[in-house]
C-alpha cells in the first residue's frame, strides 16, 4: 500500500526516531479508534496529533482543555438570531473529522464528560435534539501524566473509549542530533500536505476490517483475556470491549506490516497500547500498573 | 490454639468463606442431635450465634479466662451427662463440644483448616452410631459441604462463590469415588486395635427378662428387626416362620428369665428337610442371633446353646450379616437330663398363681396325656371368650396369670404363652416359653423378608417324651390370623390405628405409599446387604470368588493395580480436559516440535511466538538462516494465515529436519 508507506514517511518526517509510536497511532486510526497519547510535556504529543490530522486530509479542530472549560465550549450553544428571531445552534470544535483534545486531564471531570457520548456514539445531544458527529470522527486527545500538578484524572469510563494509548518517550541519541541539527519538526509541520483523501481513508479501514483471523490466534487472546480476568494481581479483568479493541488494533497493525492476516506478533505489538490504560493492579489505588500487567501478560500467557 | 498473631489480608479468613464454614459445622453437628444430650447441641448453637456476633462487629471474641471457663465447664459437663463412664457418646461429646468452641477462637486461616479436618472427623464420628443409607447420604452431602467450605478458603477475596465451591467440591470427591470402591472392597477388615465403648447401652428387640405385658413396646414400633433372604427362591408357609432368639426358662415374681447356655445340642435330622438363608440383622446391642428352629449350619462367630439358641461372644452392634441353615422338621433335645428337667419344670415355690394351678391340676387329671393336655388347653382358649389385643386391661399386683386367665381373658402372645407354660410346668410337664418374631412381610420387588419390632412373639416350647421338644403357640388359638396373615390381620380397626405409621401392615401392599414403601425398604436392604454387611466374612468370600487363594500379596496387588488403576484414569481424564486439545493440525505439529525441543534442552518462553521460537532454534542448531526462515514463514502461515495454502508436509518435514538437526548439535 503505497498510501500508507507515505502516510508513514512524512509523519517520521515530522517526529523523528518515532516510527513505532507513529505506526501504532495510524494503526489506532484504522481500526476507527480514538487515541490518547500521554508523556511529559515537551514531548511532541501536540506536534505526532497536528500531523495526524493534517496527513489524514481531515477536517480538523483544536481545543485547548483547562480547567474552566466548559461543555458548552466543546460541543457549542444555542444563540439568538437577530434576522430570523430564532435560536440558531453553533457548533462548537467537537464538530470536525479529527478532535484534538490537548492536555485533555487539565479539565475539569465535567469537560471531560463533554466527550463521553461523541466518542462512543459518534453525537452528541444538546437541549434535547441528537446531532450527529462528521464522519469520520477521531478524538486524539494528550494527557500528561496524572502525577502532574493540576491534572483530573479521567475516569475509567473515559479510558476504556479510547482504542489505545501510547507514549512517546524521550527520542534516541540518533534523533536527538538530528533534532540538535535543526530538524525541529514544528517547522516541517507547516509544509505537510495531505496524503490520503476521505475515500482512500475508508478503504483502508475496510481493508483492516478484511484482516483474516485465524482460530489459533483467536484462542491466544482468548487466554490473554482470562488471564487478566482469573489472576489475583489484576483488580479487574479486561472488559469485552477492551477485547475487540485489542483484536481490531492487531488487524489494523497486521495491515501496516502489509499482511493480510494477523499473526501473534501483532497481537503482541499493540498489547500494551490497548490494554495498559484499562487495567489496574490489585494493591494499587492509583491507577498505575497497567504497564507491567501488560509486560507479565506478554512473558507469561502461551501463545500456542 | 493460634500461637502468633494473625497479621495481614493474607491470613485472615474470607467473609464469604467464613460464612460457609459455618453451614458445613451445622451440617456436620446436626445428625449427632440424635444420640447427644441436648445441651451440647444448644452450646454448638450459641456458639454459632456468638460467632454471628463478632462477625456483625457487636461482640467481640472471648478472652483467655472466658475460653478456660468454657472448655472446664464444658468438660465436667459432658462427665457429668454421661454418667461417668467412658462411653462412646462421652468421647463423641467431647468432640463435638471442642468444634463448637472452635467458632468463637477461629480468627486465623489456620484455625479455619483445623475446623475443616474436624468436621471430617466429626462426620466419621456419626458413623460410628448410624450407619443407614439416608445418614450415608446425608453426610455425604455434609462432606461436599464441608470441602466446599475448604474450596472458598482458597478462592479470591474478591470472586467468592459458594455454588462453583460446592461443584468443584463435588467433583473433587466424584473423582476420588473409584478409589473409595477398590479401598471399600479389598482394604482388610482390620479387628479395632482398642475396643470401641458401646453406643447407647440400651438393648433393642426382645430383652433378657420379660414380663407378660412387655412386648406392647415393641409392636408399637415399626423399626427393622431384621431382613431375611432365602437361597431357593419363595420363602415357606408364613405360619412356618418362627425366628427363635430368646429361651425364657426361668420364671420367678411373674417375670420370666433366661438360664445361663448350657452347650451341647443333639439334634436328630431324621429325613428333614434343611433350607438355607441369609440374615441381616439391626444392631439389637444383644449377644444372641435370630434364626428358625433347629439350625444345622451356621457362622463360626456364633454358637449353639442346648435349648437352640445362637449366641455371640460380642454384642451385635452393627447390622451383621450371617448365614443360617434350618431343619423346621428336625427334632431336638430328646435326651432330657434331671438338672434340664428341674430347670424346665421349675415354679416357685410359693404359687404365685394358684387358681391356674389349680386349673391345670385338674384338667391333667380329666385327660391323663401330655399331649392331650396340651390340645385341651388350646381348646379351653379357643372356646372361651378370650380375646387378642395389644392393649389389654392392667392385671394389678400378684397372681397376675391368674387374674389374666379367669378375669380379664385379654391379652397377646405373651400373655397366653406365660399362662400356657405356667399350666404346664404346674403338672410337671417341661415346658418354656421362647421369644423372638413371628412371620414378616415379603418384599415382592426382592423377595426379601422384612421382620419388623412390631413382629415381635413369644410362644411355648414343651417337652414331650420321645418327641422332643414341641412348639405350641396358644396365640394361634385365639387368634389365629395373627399366626397365618401377621399382625395386621389379627387386629381390630381402632388397633391397627395405633400402629405407627409408614408400614406396609398398615397400607396394604397396593396403591402408590404401598409400592414406595417396597421400593424403600428394597433399597435399605440392598444397602445393608452390599454396603454395611460387607464386613471380614463377607469380603473373604467375595475376594475368593475372584482371586482364588487369598494370600496377602495376591490381596495387595490386586489392591495396588486397581487403585493405580483408578488414579492413573481420574489423573488421566484430568489431564485431557485441562486444556482443550486443539483440533487445528499446524498446532499440533507446532506443539509436538516444542515438546521434542523441550527434550533436547531448548524451552520455549512463555509468550514467545512460533516463528520467534523456530529461528531461535536454528540458530541455536547452526541452520542456514535462509532456510530457517523459510519454515518460520511456512509454520506461521500454516498457523494463522487462513487463505495459505495446505503446507503442513512441508511445515511437517522441516520441524522433523530441524529437530534432527538440533539434536546433533546437541551431541
Amino acid at each position: 500500500m503505497d498510501a500508507i508507506d507515505r502516510l508513514r514517511a512524512s509523519l517520521d518526517g515530522v517526529l523523528l526516531g518515532k516510527s513505532r509510536q507513529v505506526q501504532l497511532a495510524l494503526a489506532c486510526l484504522f481500526a476507527r479508534g480514538h487515541l490518547l497519547i500521554e508523556d511529559l510535556p515537551g514531548m511532541g504529543k501536540t506536534l505526532l496529533s497536528q500531523a495526524l490530522a493534517r496527513v489524514l486530509g481531515l477536517s480538523y479542530n483544536r481545543v485547548q482543555f483547562t480547567s474552566d472549560v466548559l461543555p458548552a465550549d466543546i460541543i457549542g450553544t444555542s444563540v439568538f438570531d437577530r434576522e430570523t428571531g430564532t435560536l440558531k445552534f453553533l457548533e462548537g470544535p467537537l464538530f470536525a473529522q479529527v478532535v484534538l483534545a490537548d492536555e485533555i486531564n487539565r479539565a475539569t471531570p465535567k469537560s471531560q464528560s463533554a466527550l463521553l457520548e461523541a466518542m462512543e456514539e459518534r453525537q452528541v445531544t444538546v437541549e434535547g435534539q441528537a446531532r450527529p458527529l462528521p464522519a469520520p470522527f477521531f478524538v486524539i486527545a494528550t494527557q500528561n501524566p496524572v502525577t502532574q500538578a493540576g491534572t483530573f484524572p479521567l475516569p475509567e469510563s473515559q479510558l476504556d473509549r479510547f482504542l489505545m494509548r501510547i507514549e512517546l518517550g524521550y527520542p534516541d541519541p540518533d534523533a536527538e542530533r538530528e533534532l540538535l541539527r535543526g530538524g525541529d519538526g514544528r517547522r516541517k509541520l507547516e509544509g505537510l500536505a495531505a496524503e490520503i483523501d476521505l475515500p482512500m481513508l475508508q478503504q483502508i479501514q475496510s481493508a483492516v476490517d478484511a484482516v483474516k483471523v485465524a482460530d489459533p490466534l483467536i484462542d491466544y487472546v482468548q487466554r490473554l483475556v482470562a488471564y487478566t480476568r482469573t489472576r489475583g494481581e489484576f483488580a479487574y479483568g479486561l472488559s469485552p470491549r477492551g477485547t475487540l479493541a485489542l483484536l481490531q488494533a492487531a488487524r489494523a497493525w497486521a495491515l501496516l506490516q502489509d499482511r493480510r492476516h494477523v499473526v501473534p506478533e501483532d497481537v503482541q505489538a499493540v498489547l500494551g497500547g490497548v490494554i495498559e490504560h484499562r487495567l489496574r493492579e490489585s494493591a494499587d489505588f492509583a491507577g498505575h500498573g497497567g504497564a507491567a500487567l501488560a509486560q507479565k501478560l506478554l512473558t507469561s500467557v502461551d501463545v500456542v | 490454639m493460634a500461637t502468633s498473631r494473625p497479621s495481614g489480608i493474607e491470613s485472615q479468613i474470607p467473609r464469604n468463606a467464613l460464612a460457609l464454614l459455618m453451614v458445613a459445622q451445622a451440617a456436620v453437628v446436626a445428625p449427632h442431635a440424635m444420640q447427644l444430650s441436648p445441651w451440647i447441641i444448644v452450646v454448638c448453637f450459641v456458639c454459632g450465634c456468638w460467632r454471628t456476633l463478632v462477625y456483625q462487629g457487636r461482640w467481640a471474641f472471648p478472652s483467655r479466662a472466658v475460653k478456660a471457663a468454657l472448655v472446664v465447664c464444658g468438660s465436667v459437663g459432658v462427665v457429668l451427662s454421661s454418667s461417668g463412664g467412658f462411653s462412646l457418646e462421652a468421647f463423641v461429646s467431647l468432640l463435638v463440644l471442642a468444634f463448637g468452641f472452635k467458632l468463637v477462637e477461629m480468627k486465623s486461616r489456620r484455625d479455619a483448616y483445623v475446623v475443616i479436618f474436624m468436621a471430617y472427623f466429626v462426620v466419621a464420628a456419626e458413623f460410628l452410631f448410624d450407619q443407614s443409607l439416608f445418614v450415608a447420604v446425608y453426610e455425604f452431602v455434609a462432606v461436599i459441604i464441608v470441602t466446599a467450605a475448604m474450596v472458598g478458603l482458597n478462592q479470591m477475596r474478591t470472586r467468592v462463590r459458594p455454588m462453583a465451591s460446592a461443584r468443584l467440591a463435588l467433583s473433587l470427591m466424584m473423582q476420588a469415588l473409584p478409589l473409595t470402591v477398590v479401598l471399600f472392597l479389598f482394604f482388610p477388615r482390620v479387628m479395632p486395635l482398642w475396643s470401641v465403648p458401646v453406643p447407647g447401652n440400651t438393648p433393642i428387640g426382645l430383652q433378657e427378662e420379660i414380663e407378660p405385658g412387655d412386648l406392647t413396646g415393641l409392636t408399637q414400633s415399626d423399626a427393622v428387626a431384621f431382613r431375611v433372604v432365602f437361597d431357593d427362591g419363595p420363602p415357606p408357609f408364613y405360619r412356618e416362620l418362627y425366628w427363635r432368639g430368646v429361651v425364657y426358662n426361668q420364671f420367678e415374681n411373674g417375670r420370666w428369665r433366661m438360664a445361663p447356655p448350657q452347650f451341647g445340642a443333639d439334634i436328630h435330622l431324621g429325613t428333614a428337610e434343611q433350607g438355607a438363608y441369609e440374615v441381616m440383622l439391626e444392631p439389637t446391642a444383644q449377644n444372641w442371633l435370630y434364626g428358625l428352629a433347629v439350625p444345622t449350619q451356621f457362622d463360626n462367630r456364633a454358637r449353639l446353646t442346648r435349648d437352640m439358641r445362637l449366641i455371640t461372644e460380642d454384642p451385635v452392634l452393627s447390622v451383621t450379616r450371617y448365614r443360617l441353615s434350618s431343619a423346621p422338621g428336625a427334632r431336638f433335645g430328646l435326651a432330657l437330663s434331671e438338672a434340664e428337667r428341674a430347670l424346665e419344670t421349675h415354679l416357685p415355690d410359693v404359687d404365685e398363681n394358684p387358681r391356674l394351678a389349680a386349673f391345670a391340676r385338674d384338667l391333667y387329671r380329666r385327660e391323663g396325656d401330655e399331649q392331650r393336655f396340651a390340645q385341651a388347653l388350646l381348646e379351653h382358649i379357643r372356646a372361651e371368650p378370650y380375646a387378642y389385643t395389644l392393649k389389654p386391661p392392667a392385671l394389678g399386683e400378684g397372681a397376675r396369670l391368674d387374674a389374666f386367665w379367669f378375669d380379664t381373658r385379654s391379652g397377646f402372645c405373651a400373655h397366653y404363652a406365660s399362662a400356657f407354660v405356667y399350666a404346664m410346668r404346674s403338672v410337671g410337664i417341661p415346658a418354656r416359653m421362647v421369644g423372638g418374631y413371628l412371620g414378616g412381610e415379603i418384599n415382592p420387588l426382592s423377595d426379601h423378608i422384612v421382620v419388623r419390632q412390631y413382629d415381635a412373639h413369644a410362644w411355648a416350647e414343651v417337652w414331650l417324651e420321645g418327641q422332643g421338644w414341641q412348639r405350641f403357640d396358644p396365640t394361634g388359638a385365639v387368634a389365629p390370623e395373627r399366626v397365618e396373615q401377621g399382625l395386621a390381620a389379627a387386629l381390630s380397626s381402632q388397633d391397627r390405628l395405633s400402629l405407627s405409621a409408614l408400614t406396609n401392615a398398615r397400607f396394604g401392599e397396593q396403591g402408590l405409599v404401598g409400592r414406595l414403601l417396597y421400593m424403600f425398604d428394597s433399597v435399605d436392604h440392598n444397602w445393608n446387604m452390599f454396603v454395611v454387611g460387607f464386613d471380614g466374612g463377607v469380603q473373604e468370600q467375595f475376594l475368593s470368588r475372584w482371586l482364588g487363594d487369598l494370600t496377602p500379596a495376591r490381596v495387595g496387588l490386586t489392591m495396588l493395580v486397581l487403585g493405580a488403576l483408578c488414579l492413573g484414569l481420574t489423573g488421566g481424564i484430568l489431564f485431557l480436559r485441562r486444556r482443550p486439545k486443539s483440533r487445528h493440525p499446524a498446532v499440533r505439529l507446532y506443539e509436538r516440535f516444542v515438546a521434542r525441543a523441550a527434550r533436547l534442552g531448548l524451552q520455549r518462553q512463555a509468550g514467545e511466538t512460533p516463528g520467534a521460537f523456530v529461528r531461535r532454534a536454528g540458530l541455536n542448531a547452526g541452520v542456514e538462516s535462509a532456510l530457517i526462515e523459510q519454515l518460520a514463514q511456512q509454520l506461521e502461515a500454516a498457523l494463522y494465515d487462513p487463505d495459505a495454502a495446505d503446507d503442513s508436509d512441508a511445515v511437517r518435514a522441516g520441524l522433523r529436519r530441524l529437530a534432527l538437526r538440533m539434536t546433533f548439535a546437541t551431541r
